[in-house]
């Protein structure tokens, strides 16, 4: 099976990363005109890169991680130590970050991979979970526990100091580039494996295929991208709050992915901006019932969108007859049922008639 | 234009394509830049000085959801009032003194103000302040409760050159060891608590006693755990043990089981909000108030006290509990007064601490840009630091430049029983109100450093 109908051409593929790249670099003019601000665009894209590397797991391999706080939150906190304690500078403190985070994703992905569904989950939610209680505890030292991690460090890339423009700009480059790369890694065969570990794992075991190393590939490759997420938060702002540890921050993130469109990468990335533009624009307009609405629009989405905002755009698209109604989230494509039981209706109606 | 590969029905990338393709893009990233960068550093100005047009803007980020949700929707009350006294006279403009305010606006402009949620979480906090400054141009933001809130949007406020007033902040490291100089305290703080407790509790329980700590576990209940143990012991208490509750516990019965095995013979619940009704609750439940250990009666002790608390966990509960506050509605000098006369006849009922803590700050704020004749953030901060007042509350108050902690009186108080209450909200009994000199501890005694005027 395909894992998308769409082939991808060269031209298509120019015409798509002009328009995101576009959107994306316009971003602090284009959102302040519906209220935004310019430190709101950075966070968006932020993450949005975050949201973008949890689809690979999440969209492509079906494995759905509750603890991807952990990789976020511990890269935070590294960058937060090299820029306070080693230097203000960006590219070691974001290396040290990465390096880091593979490391943790590489013993975390060997403990808790093994599992499959719900027990994945709850394995990956008490890792994290495990590392959240250790970052007020034990390493309340470094850590700063509930305080959070302050500093007075203004972090700096080669020599431009990260504020305003120049950070968002810093994002803007990492999020184009994940993007590219994750269109890559979905047209490629590894991404036509991950997504065949969503249909049928032992089916794949059997056919020679090594499952346990494509999944270990893209929960790594998905916790680089929260681990540089992490780093460019605190780059952002340089201060790290124990929330990024915490399992609200996981999540948010599965939130973000179901209400924008799981395995559409564009998807999870406009639930992100979506989730802050509401937390922070629409929340000042409508004050403290704000999370109530939020709640409401989530329900709504669940019932009326199940393949989330991307399903809009899919049904938009089908409505004028451009393409035909796609949902990815349902492993056999509903078209091709609806069409043989229309068929087989026809067919009995006929009969009927007939007799 | 793209080849044709092998697979069939296919049009795939080749490298030679995606090489161009990426040039391109590079192409177009390198000059997006240029076009949006323009004119974004133009200004020299500090934070969101200079002020133009006729109003000026002030930004009021309090905890609207989350478990300090009681406590913003007061201090959100207690705002709205400070911006109408600003603007149209009333209230404390009546009492304080000395006093610039005129009742018409701060240096002649008329005062607006903005609305955000902390989510009594210090990451949403900063995002919400952030979009204050940047957005809506505030010249000034306050509130907030919760002490780790507190300290993360002083440091932003430092960053980006704009006054944070500290809501309900509790902590010693808030003027402790994050002092920023961004940032001003007007309530008080747990090292005040232990100091003005101290001598009470020896006095009302006796010099021999044996405490218990249950510490909510993180910065405030440290600083107060350790603040209370210091002024407990210089009186001839002895620390049996502490045991530290994670923040929202609800079940306290295996803590209260450890105090009841121990020779312990009062408990000192270092709790604020939820989780001191549950635990105070739980312990009453107990029977710790009907216990007798060594001959001697087991009392029950909360430091951080408030009037919202009190009322969570009901008056036959706190009856004879000891503690303390910033200030009670039942004062009555004649800024209190006027404070509770005007909130009430707004709102129907009277204001909390967290209220008053945040309306005084309003206005002191306020004050000192009038003093200082100007919003430039380095000259307001100058006129708040040194700066000593009356008709706020009780006595004196004066904001140390050292530390930007404010010292005044503050209260012991004690929990009224159901035969006392003469109303759902006459909950706490002030038992002393202590001189400002007696809770005044040298700068020396947390270490900090509180930054530059004009942020780098």
């Amino acid at each position: 099976m395909m894992p998308s109908t769409r082939t991808f051409t060269f031209g298509r593929e120019v015409m798509l990363m002009v328009v995101f790249g576009a959107l994306v670099l316009g971003m602090p003019q284009w959102l302040t005109w519906i209220g935004g601000y310019e430190a709101l665009a950075t966070k968006v894209l932020i993450w949005a890169l975050f949201a973008l590397g949890f689809d690979i797991l999440l969209g492509f391999t079906a494995y759905l991680s509750f603890g991807h706080a952990a990789f976020f939150g511990t890269s935070a906190y590294v960058t937060g130590l090299m820029l306070k304690h080693v230097s203000a500078s960006v590219i070691p403190a974001m290396l040290a970050a990465v390096t880091v985070n593979l490391a943790l994703a590489l013993l975390l992905g060997a403990l808790i991979l093994r599992r499959s569904g719900i027990y994945f989950s709850i394995l990956s939610l008490a890792f994290a979970e495990m590392l959240h209680a250790a970052g007020l505890s034990i390493f309340a030292k470094w850590t700063g526990g509930d305080n959070g991690l302050t500093m007075d460090t203004k972090p700096v890339l080669l020599g431009i100091p990260m504020e305003g423009r120049p950070v968002f700009f810093l994002c803007a480059v990492f999020v184009i580039l994940g993007f590219a790369v994750a269109r890559q890694i979905k047209r490629s065969p590894m991404g036509l494996m991950l997504q065949a570990i969503k249909e049928n794992p032992t089916r794949l075991e059997y056919s020679g295929v090594n499952v346990m190393a494509y999944k270990f590939a893209a929960y790594v490759i998905s916790a680089v991208y929260a681990g540089v997420a992490g780093s460019l938060m605190v780059i952002y702002e340089p201060y790290v709050a124990t929330k990024f540890l915490h399992w609200s921050t996981s999540g948010e993130l599965v939130v973000m992915s179901v209400i924008g469109g799981v395995n559409t990468l564009l998807g999870p990335m406009l639930g992100a901006g979506f989730m802050l533009y509401f937390e922070n624009v629409v929340q000042s307009v409508i004050g403290e019932q704000w999370k109530l609405v939020l709640g409401l629009i989530f329900v709504c989405i669940v019932i009326f969108l199940p393949g989330g905002f991307m399903d809009l755009w899919r049904r938009l698209r089908a409505l004028l007859g451009r393409a035909k109604s796609r949902r990815d989230n349902v492993p056999d494509a509903p078209g091709s049922i609806q069409e043989a039981r229309e068929a087989n209706y026809a067919a009995l109606a006929n009969m009927e008639e007939a007799s | 234009m793209a080849k044709k590969t092998d697979t069939p029905k296919e049009r795939l990338l080749n490298r030679r394509q995606l090489l161009k393709g990426s040039a391109a893009a590079a192409v177009v990233a390198g000059l997006a830049p240029t076009f949006f960068i323009r004119n974004a550093w133009a200004e020299q100005a500090i934070g969101n000085y200079p002020v133009n047009g006729s109003s000026v803007v002030f930004g009021f980020n309090v905890p609207q959801t989350g478990s300090y949700a009681d406590e913003g929707a007061d201090e959100l009350r207690a705002y709205e009032l400070a911006v109408e006294h600003l603007n149209n006279g009333g209230g404390m403009l009546e009492t304080l003194q000395p006093l610039s305010l005129t009742g018409a606006g701060v240096l002649g402009k008329k005062v607006e103000f903005v609305v955000g949620d902390t989510q009594t979480n210090p990451d949403a906090a900063r995002t919400s302040a952030r979009r204050m400054v940047e957005r809506d141009k505030v010249i000034m933001f306050g509130g907030g409760s919760s002490s780790a809130v507190a300290i993360a949007q002083q440091y932003l406020a430092q960053e980006m050159g704009t006054v944070f007033m500290c809501g309900l902040t509790h902590s010693n490291d808030t003027t402790g060891k994050d002092r920023r100089r961004y940032g001003f305290r007007h309530f008080f703080n747990a090292y005040m608590s232990g100091m003005a407790l101290g001598p009470v509790l020896a006095d009302a329980y006796g010099k021999d006693r044996r405490a218990f700590h249950l510490t909510a576990d993180y910065t405030w209940g440290h600083t107060q755990y350790q603040s209370i143990k210091q002024f407990t012991e210089a009186e001839g208490w002895t620390t049996v043990n502490n045991i530290m509750t994670p923040l929202g516990t609800t079940d306290y019965s295996q803590f209260l089981t450890a105090v009841l095995n121990s020779d312990a013979d009062v408990l000192v619940l270092n709790h604020y909000g939820k989780d001191m009704i549950n635990s105070l609750t739980q312990a009453v439940q107990f029977g710790m108030r009907e216990l007798q250990v060594g001959g001697k009666d087991m009392q029950i002790v909360v430091p951080l006290y408030s009037r919202l608390m009190a009322k969570g966990a009901g008056a036959a509960n706190i009856e004879g509990v000891f503690g303390s506050t910033n200030w009670n509605w039942t004062l009555d000098d004649p800024g209190s007064q006027a404070f509770v006369a005007s909130f009430s006849e707004k709102y129907g009922f009277p204001p909390s601490q967290a209220a008053q803590t945040c309306y005084v700050q309003t206005l002191m704020y306020a004050d000192a840009c009038e003093r200082a004749g100007t919003f430039y953030p380095p000259e307001v901060i100058k006129a708040l630091e040194g700066h000593s007042f009356t008709g706020a509350g009780p006595g004196e108050a004066f904001f140390r430049g050292e530390d930007h902690q404010c010292f005044k009186d503050i209260l012991v108080v004690q929990g009224k029983g159901p035969g006392e209450s003469s109303g759902e909200f006459d909950l706490l009994k002030i038992v002393q109100q202590v001189k400002r000199e007696d809770v005044t501890y040298p700068v020396q005694t947390f270490e900090g450093d509180l930054g530059p005027y004009e942020p780098a």
